[in-house]
């Protein structure tokens, strides 16, 4: 099982393919998680503390602007588990949820410059193009090590079932 | 109701669990199922989970155990219609949920353009086959002076 960025990093697609290949896509939903739960986090609805834009400077350099700080501190986490990565190309403007043209560029920059596999895909407008980028990625996605799910998502992808339901 | 961006949410003793997952389940618009029957499938599950009912499907919160149970037993129902992905929110979380404030929630225009392909993406994973797309390349700069060349000698022709 492989650990697969994904650009957008909140895809629904692409997380959906890496499941049920049976590898795991590092979207960014959980990072937000941790973030909103947080209970350290002084101020509740702020995802975003002061301590943020100091964690990114691993990844960017005190000039770059705090926003884009702000944002590779919970990206660049991804990037630094990341086995593998797939990205997608020349999508329409707004796609994605990251809403800074320049976290993109450099989360991009720091996927392709990392020493692993990475397949970038075009973002498909038609059906011959969504089959190609779909054959793309389950190529992809098949010659990772560890895989294996099925495409009908059953337990080889999710885990085995649980033995007690509980709750009842 | 004030536009209240901020809210400052209340949140329940399973939502500051760190076990608890937030899945949304979003189905094509080939779907052999419908939002109610999904939601109608997790209730007979019995697992114990929140389910709740969206326009796109479901969205279901609880022990990832459980979550990934109900979720691997879901997609059986129709394997290339339903797609799944995790979410950061609680369902119901003032902080997204448009119940509470105005304007599409954030990530609707993301998924919005990734239903559009859904479909096909069902419909290629179902009956995979090999395509090929030709590249649309620019005219030539050679054939481009052809043209011209044609044009203003028809023009010529017409004097």
């Amino acid at each position: 099982m492989v650990k697969v960025a994904i650009y957008p990093p909140n895809s629904l697609v692409l997380a959906d393919l890496i499941e049920r290949k049976g590898h795991t896509p590092l979207a960014l939903q959980k990072q937000i998680r941790q973030k909103i739960k947080d209970p350290e986090i002084d101020s509740p609805p702020m995802n975003i503390t002061e301590e943020d834009p100091i964690n990114g400077l691993k990844y960017a350099a005190i000039e770059v602007p705090s926003g884009v700080r702000g944002r590779m501190s919970i990206i660049g986490p991804l990037i630094d588990a990341a086995e593998a990565a797939i990205i997608v190309d020349g999508a329409p403007f707004g796609f994605g949820c990251v809403g800074c043209a320049r976290t993109n560029e450099l989360s991009i920059f720091c996927l392709r410059k990392k020493d692993i596999p990475v397949l970038e895909v075009t973002y498909p407008d038609d059906e011959d193009g969504t089959r190609l980028m779909v054959n793309q990625i389950m190529d992809f996605l098949d010659s990772l090590p560890g895989g294996g799910g099925d495409l009908e998502g059953d337990s080889d992808v999710l885990g085995e079932p649980i033995a007690n339901k509980g709750g009842k | 109701m004030p536009a209240n961006l901020c809210i400052t949410p209340d949140l329940g003793k399973e939502d500051m669990d760190p076990e608890v997952s937030t899945r949304m389940i979003i189905l094509s618009s080939k779907a052999n199922v419908s939002e109610s029957e999904v939601v109608n499938f997790l209730h007979m599950l019995n697992l114990p989970i929140t389910i709740k009912w969206t326009c796109y499907g479901a969205m279901i919160s609880g022990k990832d155990e459980y979550v990934r149970e109900a979720i691997r037993e879901l997609r059986k129902l129709d394997p290339y219609g339903i797609f799944t992905k995790e979410r950061g929110f609680a369902p119901g979380d003032p902080r997204r949920c448009r119940g509470h404030r105005y304007g599409p929630r954030e990530g609707f225009h993301q998924m919005e353009k990734e239903f559009r392909i859904l479909d096909y993406v069902g419909e290629a994973l179902k009956n995979p086959r090999e395509v090929e797309i030709e590249k649309k390349e620019p005219v030539s700069v050679d054939y481009f002076k052809e043209i011209l060349a044609e044009e203003e000698n028809k023009k010529e022709d017409d004097k």
